[in-house]
């Protein structure tokens, strides 16, 4: 017999302790009748590759099973296609197959006439390579984050809590309002609101609608200070330990705070993480109820604590059902109950619910940057279903979603945004009239030029926020043509555009007699260090151009953006 | 009518209950086997709806099967559903033929009864040789299969074969593929506990499971009939 490296071993004798009943009887019943195979986003997108077959990729831990622990397998070898690990190149083989060739979307368990999960023996398969140390590099170091920082992104508690302060301070000159907060460690509080570390790092308006959603509705809420992580990359590299342990610590600022119940903002993994696996993998039971905020907000509205006004949310929407949500959690009708009241165009996609395809982010794929190539080229299902529905905003209840959407969005150049539930339902929320603020801009129609769809969106609600009309262009043709058709009052302009520079449109624009006047505000992606306000300047010398009439290098501050806007106007008029 | 053979009547009777003895006695083994391993646990509340409740799930998920409206699979693929029915009927009638011809042979005096008994045989006989040809041509399905699933696929099509012979039960004219039916299905009754074929004891544990869980989380029964219903 060849002699098993010391990790095949390992993997060999741990794969014996982690196999349960229902593993056993999935990794039994399997009769390889192949009608998994289409319904796999990877295979319909790679036609011909059986490697990518769900049952092919299933076998490759059922022959593991077969040959340690099912009984004609080890009598049997080769009569029923048992074999097993010996060497660490066989561990990476699998590791490639396991972490690079499905993202435990689910898809083909639910369409199993045999009820066979493969999706459940995959994740345990990767907790066994995970046991060995084998695992993509993003994995361990998000895992690693998880384990000693306490949330998946390493965000630091000082940060944590300067982003809240900060997003308070937002939103209480926002809205002339003090009242508005954030509140962090409130004892007893109704409902204790758990979010996604992207929020902190990346996203922080999501936190300020939240909370804003929650302020409007009368909430006695509060955020923990500590142990505030809702992700759980237990989920993704089937490390049972790692998802008990951060379960636990969520689970116990819930307690620690005497909270009544725990909010999980938008995340389809962290939810599913949250409600339905961390019980089991932490052996306990949870003494307070769990509810997605996508929940929270739509009884807001039932309950009449909130209202809405969905002509705020006029452009064609659909929505894109998080695996985790869909097929893991039942979530399918909360999400299209609410969209159905805070926007007026919901188409649907097609497939939906529980037999919607991945975005191709999920399992942890957005980690793992070695199989970006693979995970973009099995988009294309995903694209060609979001390009079907015609929507000019795609809906989602998941972080991970949102950036696995978005990378496909620009890979296959849609003329799409992606956003979150709670962006929709702020957008919507009628203000108290004690909260409404003063719209400096009000009645201006504002253009903005911008070919990243994040920023167009978060210059737009700024704009929209201080009352006025917005129109967007991705590059510098669709912006004249908007220019032309559209009579706007300003135009924002990125220079960094797809074919034609915003400095040709400039030029352009400054070179027709009709536009030689019209206020432009140039908001740039370029650091100091490249010098493109040198390069800009230079360019408008050498073609004698006057100066625009604004110009901000992104990151754009809200407040310097508002004043600037201003300014170009009042010049203007 | 001539008495039959004595090897035949040994193979109709004592072989089979032999046979059948044997098999009981692996299945109770391996239900045992099954059962020691530890259930995973749903220790999470269950999700607040009447619609998906742990038993409707379960229940949802055993007949999930009859139902082929409920998975794209399915829906994508009728003709191969229509052949997995034909099949498994077929399957059914010939095990169900196996008790009937020795212990109730009156059931199968009728023409009527015998010809539509040969017709499924004869088109499940048919529907098995285009299952194993696409096990041999579909690289996918050929990317997955094993000597097990071969043989025994095959092994099916010879018996499903030898079924629609020894159907009219006429020894004095068809004794000896009567004989190898039944000495065939003793084979079958010894060799699938160890085979995919076993894959009908199985199919029952893994599908409530799979229901009772997804219920429990409000998967099944699929909600968007539960919202149609609204």
């Amino acid at each position: 017999m060849a002699e098993r490296s010391y990790k095949a071993q390992k993997v060999v004798d741990r794969l014996k302790q982690k196999v349960n009943r229902q593993m056993v009887l999935s990794l039994e019943a399997c009769v390889h009748c192949g009608l998994c195979t289409d319904q796999c986003h990877y295979v319909l997108a790679n036609p011909g590759d059986v490697t990518y077959v769900p049952a092919y990729k299933a076998d490759r831990i059922r022959k593991l099973f077969k040959a340690h622990i099912d009984w004609t397998g080890r009598l049997f070898p080769w009569w029923v296609g048992a074999h097993s690990v010996y060497t660490d190149d066989e561990l990476e083989d699998l590791k490639d197959t396991v972490f690079g060739k499905c993202t435990n979307c689910r898809r083909c368990s639910l369409n199993c006439p045999m009820g066979v999960d493969m999706a459940t023996f995959n994740r345990m398969a990767r907790g066994l390579l995970v046991h060995v140390g084998i695992m993509p590099e993003g994995v361990a170091t998000v895992a690693k984050d998880q384990w000693e920082i306490g949330n998946q992104m390493g965000v630091l508690k000082q940060d944590y809590i300067e982003t809240l302060q900060w997003m308070e301070e937002e939103l209480q000159a926002e809205y002339h309002e003090p009242s508005i907060r954030i509140p962090v460690d409130k004892m007893d509080a109704d409902l204790v609101y758990a979010i996604n570390p992207r929020e902190v790092k990346y996203d922080p308006r999501t936190i300020a609608e939240a909370a804003l959603i929650f302020h409007a509705a009368g909430e006695n809420w509060t955020m923990p200070s500590d142990g505030w992580d809702m992700t759980n990359f237990g989920l993704f590299n089937g490390d049972d330990e790692l998802g008990a342990a951060v379960a636990l610590r969520l689970y116990d600022s819930v307690r620690r705070l005497r909270g009544k119940k725990l909010v999980v903002s938008e995340c389809g993994h962290g939810y599913r993480s949250i409600r339905c696996e961390a019980p089991n993998w932490a052996r306990t039971t949870v003494p307070f109820e769990i509810e997605s905020s996508v929940i929270t907000m739509l009884r807001y509205i039932r309950e009449g604590r909130i209202a809405v006004d969905s002509t705020k949310n006029a452009l064609p929407v659909t929505y894109h059902d998080s695996c985790n949500n869909a097929r893991s959690c039942g979530m399918t009708e909360e999400p299209r109950e609410l969209l159905g009241l805070v926007t007026t165009d919901f188409r649907e996609m097609y497939p939906n619910r529980a037999e919607n395809f991945c975005c191709t982010g999920g399992g942890g794929a957005m980690s793992m940057s070695e199989y970006a190539p693979r995970r973009l080229k099995s988009g294309k299902v995903k694209a060609d279903q979001l390009a079907a529905t015609g929507a000019k905003i795609v809906v989602t209840s998941c972080h991970n979603c949102v950036d696995g959407l978005f990378d496909l969005i620009r890979h296959y150049h849609l003329n799409m945004e992606v956003r979150l539930l709670v962006n929709l339902v702020a957008s919507a929320l009628i203000v108290p009239t004690k909260l409404k603020r003063p719209q400096l801009l009000a009645g201006f129609k504002i253009l903005v030029v911008d070919d990243e769809p994040d920023v167009r969106v978060y210059l737009g609600k700024i704009l929209k926020d201080e009352g006025c009309v917005v129109i967007e262009a991705p590059d510098a043709n669709q912006a004249f043509r908007a220019l032309q058709s559209e009579s706007p009052d300003l135009m924002t302009l990125d220079l960094v555009l797809p074919r034609k520079t915003g400095e040709k449109l400039y030029w352009e624009i400054r070179k027709d007699e009709r536009f030689a006047r019209f206020p432009v505000v140039v908001v740039s992606g370029y650091a100091t260090g490249d010098s493109p306000l040198i390069n800009f300047h230079q360019f408008i010398r050498e073609r004698n151009l006057p100066d625009p009439e604004g110009f901000l290098e992104k990151p754009v501050d809200r407040e310097k953006f508002v004043e600037t806007i201003t300014r170009a106007l009042v010049k203007k008029e | 009518m001539a008495p039959m053979s004595p090897l035949l009547a040994f193979a109709e009777d004592t072989l089979q209950l032999a046979a059948l003895a044997a098999m009981a006695v692996v299945y109770v083994l391996k239900v045992r086997w099954i059962l020691s391993f530890p259930a995973g646990g749903d220790r999470q509340a269950p999700n607040p709806g009447p619609a998906t409740t742990a038993a409707r799930g379960a229940q949802h998920s055993l007949f999930a099967i009859a139902l082929p409206w409920e998975m794209a699979s399915t829906r994508r693929h009728p003709l191969f559903y229509v052949q997995f029915v034909i099949f498994h009927l077929a399957v059914a009638a010939s095990i169900a033929m196996s008790f009937v011809i020795p212990y109730a042979p009156r059931l199968l005096a009728g023409r009527h009864a015998v010809g539509a008994l040969q017709t499924l045989f004869a088109a499940a006989a048919v529907m098995g040789v285009i299952r194993l040809f696409r096990r041999i041509s579909d690289p996918a399905v050929r990317a997955i299969s094993s000597p097990d699933d071969y043989f025994s696929l095959a092994l099916l099509v010879v018996w499903l074969a030898l079924s629609f012979l020894a159907a009219p039960n006429d020894h004095r004219r068809t004794e000896a593929p009567l004989l190898a039916y039944f000495v065939l299905t003793a084979f079958f009754l010894l060799y699938v506990p160890f085979s995919k074929i076993s894959h009908y004891l199985y199919y029952p544990f893994a599908r409530w499971y799979l229901g009772r869980t997804l219920g429990h989380r409000g998967v099944y029964p699929a909600r968007q009939r539960e919202a149609a219903a609204r």
